[in-house]
């Protein structure tokens, strides 16, 4: 059993952008609605693509220099890493499909 | 949400003061909270919280640099400029009834929002 790992603006570029395989990274912060939504989901991720994908959560308000560094604005944002860089993003509360969907691209 | 960190929830007189004004905007402009009221208990904890905090509702659905700033320029406080020009919540609290996640719901009671957001918190 995997969950998502929080990541701090301290450890972020050892969790993500040093990782060795693709990172999906749930930005979120406490009181967002369509957080709420994504969490549960994200952890579905982790579990099911466990050695495969990294996921990593990241609170907005805990972690603002991270956050702000890569431009989130709205809430929650599901970033991927690939090699250090960000490949691709997705904004809102989005279906699991489409998280799966773009995932697999970076596989 | 993480197991370790504990938002705070906002002051029981702002919650109910955001949990009226939703109410009353909803009717006002013919939308419905979430099919999950929980996310509508959570972002009007979150509103009322910066309103706490803020001196007025910023949506709690943004990253903000500097959220005095934000309040000051006044585009994200609640009812926003998308929402009040375009009827767009990305927050899903006002959603329009042919949302995919709109319920029925234009009312939520003060029990009905801390019954979910005590679930967050330790107080």
């Amino acid at each position: 059993m995997s969950s998502a790992l929080s990541v701090t603006d301290a450890t972020f570029e050892e969790e993500v952008l040093n990782s060795d395989i693709p990172v999906l990274v749930d930005f979120w912060a406490p009181w967002c609605g369509p957080c709420r939504m994504v969490a549960p989901v994200v952890d579905e991720i982790a579990n099911e693509y466990e050695g495969r994908v990294k996921v990593v959560k990241v609170n907005t308000d805990e972690n603002s220099k991270v956050a702000t560094d890569f431009g989130i604005r709205s809430i929650p944002t599901l970033m991927i890493f690939k090699g250090g860089q960000k490949v691709d993003i997705l904004v809102g509360a989005v279906p699991k499909t489409k998280i799966e969907a773009t995932l697999e691209q970076f596989l | 949400m993480s197991s370790t960190y504990k938002p705070q929830q906002a002051s029981d007189k702002n919650l109910e003061a955001m949990r009226k004004f939703a109410e009353t905007y909803a009717k006002r402009t013919g939308t419905y909270f979430c099919s999950d009221l929980g996310t509508t208990a959570v972002v009007l904890e979150g509103l009322a919280k910066h309103k706490d905090d803020y001196g007025s509702p910023l949506c709690p659905c943004r990253h903000y640099e500097d959220k005095e700033a934000e309040v000051a320029a006044a585009y994200w406080n609640c009812p926003c400029v998308p929402m009040r020009e375009r009827r767009e919540c990305h927050c899903l609290l006002f959603l329009t009834a042919d949302h995919p996640f709109a319920g029925t719901a234009q009312e939520i009671s003060f029990e009905q929002i801390r019954e979910e957001t005590n679930r967050f918190t330790v107080s």
